[in-house]
């Protein structure tokens, strides 16, 4: 096992401490940890399949094995961002409705309204 | 009663609830896009609307939230598809109380539930692992008709899971936590009447995945409490 590999065996055994910790915490939801650990997985075939790479972009026509392991990341993360993108959006029209609500509720109640209970 | 877009049945089963069981009914509009709520109230109905789609837990929780806080002795979930009769809530709730249980959990299994091969591998398999939990055998984990008395009331309105499945499941393990008296009792099932199912394979693949998850971290997980906790419960 070369050292590279050893490193990324490392790393990636780390990535996977690192998702399960916040998921004990409570800090990540499952389904984001689900993504996270998937690419955990991805990593240690990366890691201890080098041939495999090798092989499989002789194949798509990608010369060097190394070079489709970057395209996959930068993919990868693009989806990622992507899909961050659209929590984002779907947050923010949460936060706008649940405001309209809150200004709803203020119409029947005032700041000052909570000391004259 | 949780429900998501479900005018064409919600009016009825509140109507047969009502007549049948004599007991105050709540729908916990999550988020519907239709009449839901107003078909609802005009039943008889006291009727809750989440803001947007939160999920079944969600709802359930604000339900819990409401029966803690009125002091209710018991409550039962049932779906407003239609899908739960309430002559079988009946038999939950009676259950329950000769039983004094904390849950009661309605089966499809021991009535003849039809399930495709890889669901009911993957409802047995959760069902093993549930059973041994909890200390009692149970079959049908995912079912969404279940009976609660006032113990698993007041804690499940302080901390209820809300993702899909784990409403059901996840809750069971909390059920397991607190020391809750857990039973099952087979129950008729109807065809829904209206609506449609709410999920489709990918997604209870995706969230089977994550169940598992779940349920192999549960033990170490820091306890389910809402940050910035709830008022107390008082009786």
């Amino acid at each position: 096992m070369s050292r590279l590999e050893m490193f990324l065996l490392v790393a990636t055994i780390a990535n996977v401490a690192i998702v399960l910790e916040f998921v004990r915490r409570r800090k990540l939801l499952e389904s984001f940890a689900l993504l996270w650990l998937g690419v955990g997985a991805g990593l240690v075939v990366l890691a201890l399949a080098r041939p495999l790479v090798d092989r499989f972009a002789e194949a798509i026509g990608v010369t060097y094995g190394p070079t489709l392991v970057l395209a996959l990341g930068i993919f990868f993360l693009m989806f990622v961002a992507m899909s961050l993108s659209l929590h984002v959006s779907r947050l923010e029209d949460r936060v706008e409705i649940l405001a309209e609500e809150v200004a709803f509720l203020r119409g029947l109640r005032t700041p000052a309204d909570v000391l004259d209970e | 009663m949780p429900a998501l877009n479900e005018e064409a049945t919600v009016g009825d089963v509140v109507r047969g609830a009502r007549a049948r069981l004599q007991c105050d009914v709540l729908v916990v509009d999550d988020g519907s896009s239709d009449a839901t709520a107003a078909t609802a109230r005009a039943a008889g109905a006291h009727v809750l609307q989440h803001p947007f789609n939160l999920g079944v837990g969600a709802a359930l929780r604000s339900g819990f939230r409401i029966a803690a806080d009125r002091g209710y002795e018991s409550v039962v979930q049932l779906d407003a598809d239609g899908q739960h009769d309430a002559d079988e809530a009946m038999k939950l709730l009676e259950r329950l109380d000769t039983g004094s249980f904390d849950i009661v959990i309605g089966s499809r299994f021991e009535a003849g539930y039809q399930a495709g091969r890889v669901r009911r591998l993957s409802m047995r398999m959760l069902a093993r692992i549930l059973s041994r939990r909890l200390g009692v055998r149970v079959t049908d984990t995912t079912s969404g008709f279940r009976a609660f008395g006032k113990r698993a009331i007041e804690q499940f309105a302080r901390s209820y899971p809300t993702a899909y499945l784990s409403d059901t499941v996840e809750a069971l393990l909390l059920a397991a936590d607190w020391g809750f008296a857990v039973a099952e009792e087979p129950v008729r099932m109807h065809e829904r009447q209206g609506g449609r199912p709410s999920a489709t394979g990918a997604k209870s693949a995706f969230h089977f995945i994550r169940l598992l998850l779940v349920l192999v971290l549960h033990r170490v997980r820091r306890p389910l409490t809402r940050r910035g906790g709830l008022p107390d419960v008082e009786a």
